[in-house]
């Protein structure tokens, strides 16, 4: 039992890994799914026990299983599905801030973004530099035309 | 009644908040008066502690060792008080410069009840589900703003420390394998039967899941993307509060239920410790953006509360607590200066970038000076001269950053910024007064570290 309890978590957890390091946010949210399972499945194998379920009134003798376990795994289970459920939401907001899921291309835009922002600065300042130039050129520049026209 | 009060106000406040418009002004004004009750609840308590010693209560009225054990001592009320202090800060910031979305009060308030929670329970597995309630309060604040870079971010932040909440589920779950039992004292109690190679996993897995919270070395990476992809108030209470679940975390876990296993360990604690100081020190003295420099900076801080443990003891412990209270007020104080506008605001980063790089009467120099003497006590030369050179590298990022930032003149041509409002400036001005003051006189930063450290000493 404790053996195939192994395997299933490690499937699932090397499943999971795999997942996650794909550049695309949906699966990264299904490796982190499989991966809280892998968790899950870890509790239960700890501590789960055969026997009865343990509800007042026992009879004497009787072989009762761990509650405990139980309770430890259901909450996990609450929790993962919470964090589930949020991550889906976080995703969406992600997909509708840039139309795209892919994590790659969303990093990519990103730095575009930056690099624009960057260049604009630079523009400023460039832009800003001339000007002064220009106020003290400029008349020499508006006279030489004239010269040529008269 | 009195131990559920700190982590119900702001539980009963925060539902509350969730159905208002969080941006009107009321409601803002109603979860700084929340966080003040809290932390007043907080502050009778530990009063009430330090006289009698710990409280205890045990949930749903069960008998003790059956039901959740709600356990108040100074180390658990300590980084409390200094959460809630940090999330006060950050909320009244954000409340006076104009809060952006209708949920953030009522997110710092579910923030808050995580972690009074977290750092009032004597139960293993009632510390996970605090420790999600946080982290699920944290994921929403970090895309807060709700730009494609934030959401982004929160996304990673999100996806990592879920792996991180996997390591630590699995911890608690092979603990409770080993020793049968989900109470820290009762864990500590029967740990010590076994060799302690038996729970070394455990252990390891723990270490990991807070590692990855406080962004040490090899489990950094997400932190400088979510640290400047995010807002300065949120930044800073990520780095301020949200981060001290892994300081308090490492001292409750190791310091506490497994002490044979953080000597066995301590080479590794040491060796981690020294890489994420250089690491961080080099990566922010090569940043040029203010945001990334202290990203990495946080990464080279959180070296010494490792190093602190490493040394272990009381002394250790005592300064591994005083180095976090210092540090989240740093990081506080320089998230929330660094966009700070006008009169003063230069002169308020000064300060914060002086305590980051221990230099006296700042407040960052008692924590190094603090770390700085135990080294030498251990006579370990290696360790003083790394602390030498941690703190030197951190002088040059932190005034590299101070220069570019305040002596640089503005691109020309670029729109002259308009200076923050003045009540915004008053409150950061007055957490720099905090922090001088807390290098000025140093007793009551000491004596609460050593009572912090003390909680140890008189475990049943």
């Amino acid at each position: 039992m404790t053996m195939m309890f192994a395997l299933a978590i490690a499937v699932l957890f090397a499943a999971g890994c795999y997942l996650l390091l794909k550049p695309d946010f949906v699966k990264i949210l299904g490796g982190i799914i499989l991966i809280s399972n892998a968790a899950i499945l870890f509790i239960m194998a700890a501590g789960l026990s055969r026997g009865r379920e343990a509800i007042y009134p026992i009879e004497p003798g009787q072989r009762v299983s761990d509650p405990l376990v139980q309770s430890m795994a259901l909450t996990a289970i609450v929790i993962s599905f919470g964090v589930s459920a949020l991550m889906i939401g976080m995703i969406y907001r992600v997909y509708m801030a840039h139309r795209s899921i892919d994590v790659e291309l969303i990093s990519d835009i990103e730095e575009r973004e930056v690099q624009i922002e960057e260049e604009e600065r630079l523009d400023q300042s460039i832009d800003a530099m001339p000007d002064r130039e220009e106020t003290v050129a400029d008349p020499a520049a508006e006279r030489e035309p004239q010269a040529v026209a008269t | 009644m009195n131990i559920a009060l700190p982590i119900a106000i702001p539980w009963v406040a925060g539902i509350l908040l969730a159905l208002m418009d969080g941006r009107r002004r009321r409601p803002g004004r109603f979860a700084i008066v929340a966080l003040v009750a809290t932390m007043a609840a907080a502050s009778n308590l530990a009063w009430e502690v330090y006289q009698n010693g710990p409280v205890e209560m045990v949930t749903g009225g069960w008998a003790p060792g059956v039901g959740i054990t709600l356990r108040a001592d100074m180390l658990g009320l300590t980084f409390a008080l200094l959460s809630l202090g940090v999330l006060l800060a950050a909320l009244t910031f954000e409340v006076l410069s104009g809060v952006r979305t209708s949920s953030f009060p009522a997110l710092v308030l579910f923030l808050a009840t995580g972690l009074t929670g977290v750092f009032m329970t004597a139960d293993a597995f009632n510390f996970y589900v605090f420790f999600e309630i946080t982290m699920i309060a944290a994921y929403v604040l970090t895309s807060y703003g709700e730009d494609g870079r934030q959401l982004r971010s929160a996304t990673i932040f999100a996806v990592v420390n879920l792996l991180g909440s996997a390591f630590f589920l699995v911890g608690i779950a092979s603990l409770y394998h080993v020793t049968g039992r989900l109470d820290m004292v009762g864990i500590a109690r029967r740990v010590d039967i076994f060799e302690p190679e038996a729970v070394m996993l455990a252990g390891l897995l723990i270490f990991i899941a807070f590692s990855v919270k406080l962004g040490i070395f090899p489990f950094h990476f997400w932190l400088p993307a979510v640290y400047t992809g995010t807002r300065p108030a949120v930044a800073a209470i990520l780095s301020g509060a949200v981060a001290n679940i892994g300081s308090y975390g490492l001292l409750r876990f190791f310091g506490q239920i497994l002490p044979e296993q953080l000597k066995l360990g301590a080479p590794i604690f040491l060796v981690l410790g020294l890489a994420s100081i250089i690491y961080g020190s080099v990566q922010a003295i090569s940043r040029r953006s203010v945001n990334e420099v202290l990203a990495y900076s946080s990464i080279g801080q959180v070296g010494f509360i490792l190093i602190a443990l490493a040394i272990g003891g009381e002394q250790g412990f005592a300064a591994a607590v005083l180095f976090a209270i210092v540090n989240s007020v740093n990081k506080t104080l320089l998230f929330l200066s660094e966009n700070l506008r006008g009169w003063l605001s230069g002169f308020v980063f000064a300060v914060g970038a002086l305590s980051v790089a221990g230099v006296p009467p700042v407040g960052g120099f008692l924590g190094k000076a603090g770390l700085f003497k135990i080294a030498v006590a251990e006579e370990d030369w290696v360790i003083v001269s790394l602390i030498i050179v941690g703190s030197a590298l951190s002088f040059v990022y932190m005034f590299q950053a101070y220069q570019r930032r305040y002596w640089a003149p503005d691109p020309e041509g670029s729109e002259p910024h308009a200076p923050s409002p003045s009540s915004v400036r008053a409150l950061v001005c007055a957490i720099a007064v905090l922090t001088i003051f807390i290098g000025v006189w140093p007793e009551p930063a000491l004596w609460i570290s050593e009572q912090a450290a003390m909680t140890f000493g008189a475990l049943p």
